[in-house]
């Protein structure tokens, strides 16, 4: 057996293994949870390395209630949480950043313009099932709710007073856009997502509306001014006072010079 | 049924195959190419994603496959010797280890990224890396890139192995210049099966590589790949289309290269198949 046949790959194993030993940023922080928040810290944290070189700002991804847990157990200095803290989480300090508001939504072809809170909960635990039945055409309702773990959910379900065994779904989704594009490519379809991505993709043509509720327009304008009945924090949150870096993050994501960021991912700046 | 009926259905079959697959990428070349331009091969994304490119991406898309071929290949290739040529003697023991491979390459991705995150970036304490996420894809690929390899390996008669015996060959020299190459076609197979796998997975990488877009310093960096960009583009990124379908049309450019590369290293590896020295 030829010697050199076995030589280059070792070579370039080792090659791999000390390209791994490299010595990491000084000073770096760990962001994790809120998929509605990780764009919006991921951008905030390329700002913040710009203006303080030396720092790295990592920013990941997987859902409000890894963004509890992992600030907790200090996998990360700071945790992404796309609601209010619940009562149980008060060893947690939330910082909110921005508001966004969530809006239900029906494809546009649907002739329904408004539900009551009490035709939505119908509809959400299946005692409404045919859309005649709340003054649209004679077609199924298709429910679309949002997965276990996603803030969106526990908002809509607090709001509703509802519980998630409760809810008949016949679809159950993650993210916004995805619940944007499944209520898109179904007429018959329910769902709630964040209005202010709503509101844009309504505008770019796709075929979505965006219901009022209790009156009030979903629009970014009535999520800023306070009076849309369902809206949610968008919070960084800590275990108790955070250190020296880790607060000059926040303070930096709570000031003026990030609110073009926060409008550029359709969120709405919190008053300050 | 007619003979007739018979050839018009396979014809109809492979048909409807075909034109699924180009409807596809005739979708994501219509939608995606506008946006493409060299520029969003070299430059770093901005505005989450909809604007700049994919450069940091793409590398630490390739890192995450390097690392997963690095370990998967002499892994698996070592798991189908054993296999096919060393576990005959042990026939309970080798039944098992195939069994346990066929239920591991049924297992969902997602089983893998929390086992990812929990041993490598928890547990070894890699963290969210290029490292990690490279070695959670080589655990999801080893169960069919070994069971393919075994497939080739087993499938050489068995008058190949007494030949070589006869020429004074050792076991090992018949493996290494006869056996691996004769069945370098399944390998080959198996290795492309298993990293198409790997270059369209999300759910494995979102806990273990990460979500970071910053271009990788080193390998235990996070570094985000293509197909998590895709996703968190088109399902998270509001705005985010055209810049999700021209990644995604980078990543298939992406597959069909490493396929083909595959095919033209296999086909050299091949050709040397019997050498003097």
């Amino acid at each position: 057996m030829k010697i050199s046949a076995w030589c280059k790959p070792m070579i370039a194993v080792f090659g791999v293994l000390s390209f791994v030993v490299v010595a990491h940023a000084a000073d770096r922080l760990m962001l994790t949870g809120s998929s509605t928040i990780a764009p919006l810290a991921l951008e905030i944290g390329k700002r913040f390395e710009q203006q303080n070189p030396g720092v790295q700002v990592d920013v990941q991804s997987g859902g409000s209630s890894r963004g509890v847990a992992d600030a907790r157990s200090g996998l990360a200095d700071i945790g992404e949480v796309s609601r209010a803290l619940n009562p149980d989480e008060h060893d947690l300090v939330a910082h909110t950043i921005a508001m966004d508001g969530v809006g239900l939504i029906l494809h546009s072809n649907n002739p329904v313009k408004s539900l009551s809170d009490d035709q939505i909960r119908a509809i959400y635990i299946g005692r409404i099932t045919n859309w005649k039945e709340v003054g649209g055409k004679d077609a199924r309702i298709t429910v679309v709710n949002k997965a276990e773990g996603r803030s969106t959910l526990e908002l809509f379900l607090q709001h509703f007073k509802l519980k998630n065994s409760q809810i008949k779904a016949q679809a159950v989704i993650g993210e916004n856009q995805q619940g944007i594009k499944t209520v898109a490519g179904n007429p018959g379809a329910i769902g709630y997502v964040s209005i202010g991505s709503a509101e844009f993709e309504e505008k770019q043509g796709t075929p979505i509306k965006l219901l009022p509720m209790n009156g009030v327009a979903a629009t970014v304008e009535n999520v800023r001014a306070g009076r849309f009945p369902l809206s949610r924090p968008l919070n960084l949150v800590t275990k108790g006072v955070p250190p020296a870096l880790a607060k000059r993050f926040i303070d930096f994501a709570r000031s003026r010079r990030v609110n073009d960021l926060i409008e550029a991912q359709f969120f709405v700046p919190v008053e300050r | 049924m007619s003979d007739r009926a018979f050839t018009h259905a396979i014809w109809g079959a492979a048909l409807l195959v075909a034109c699924t697959f180009f409807w596809l990428l005739g979708d994501l070349i219509w939608r995606g190419v506008p946006h493409l331009s060299w520029q969003f091969f070299i430059s770093a994304p901005s505005n989450a994603g909809r604007a700049g490119g994919i450069a940091p991406i793409l590398v630490s898309t390739l890192l995450i496959l390097a690392v997963a071929m690095a370990a998967a290949i002499p892994l698996g290739l070592g798991a189908a010797v054993w296999l096919a040529e060393y576990a005959q003697h042990k026939v309970a023991l080798g039944r098992a280890v195939r069994l346990s491979l066929d239920v591991l390459a049924g297992v969902p991705s997602i089983v893998f990224g929390l086992f990812g995150n929990a041993f490598f970036s928890m547990f070894l304490g890699l963290g969210f890396s290029i490292l990690s996420g490279g070695l959670t894809l080589a655990c999801m690929i080893l169960p069919i890139f070994i069971r393919t390899s075994e497939a080739g390996l087993s499938s050489i008669g068995a008058d190949w192995r007494q030949s070589a015996a006869a020429l004074g060959m050792t076991r090992a020299t018949a493996l290494w210049h006869i056996l691996l190459r004769a069945a370098a076609p399944s390998i080959v197979a198996g290795f492309i099966l298993g990293m198409g796998r790997a270059t369209a997975e999300t759910a494995a990488l979102i806990f273990t590589s990460g979500y970071v877009d910053r271009m990788p310093g080193s390998l235990s960096d996070s570094g985000r790949s293509l197909a998590v960009h895709i996703y968190d583009l088109s399902m998270n990124v509001t705005g985010g289309d055209a810049a999700a379908y021209a990644s995604a049309l980078v990543l298939v450019l992406l597959i069909v290269a490493i396929n083909s590369s595959a095919f033209a290293l296999s086909d050299r590896w091949m050709t040397r198949r019997i050498t003097l020295s």
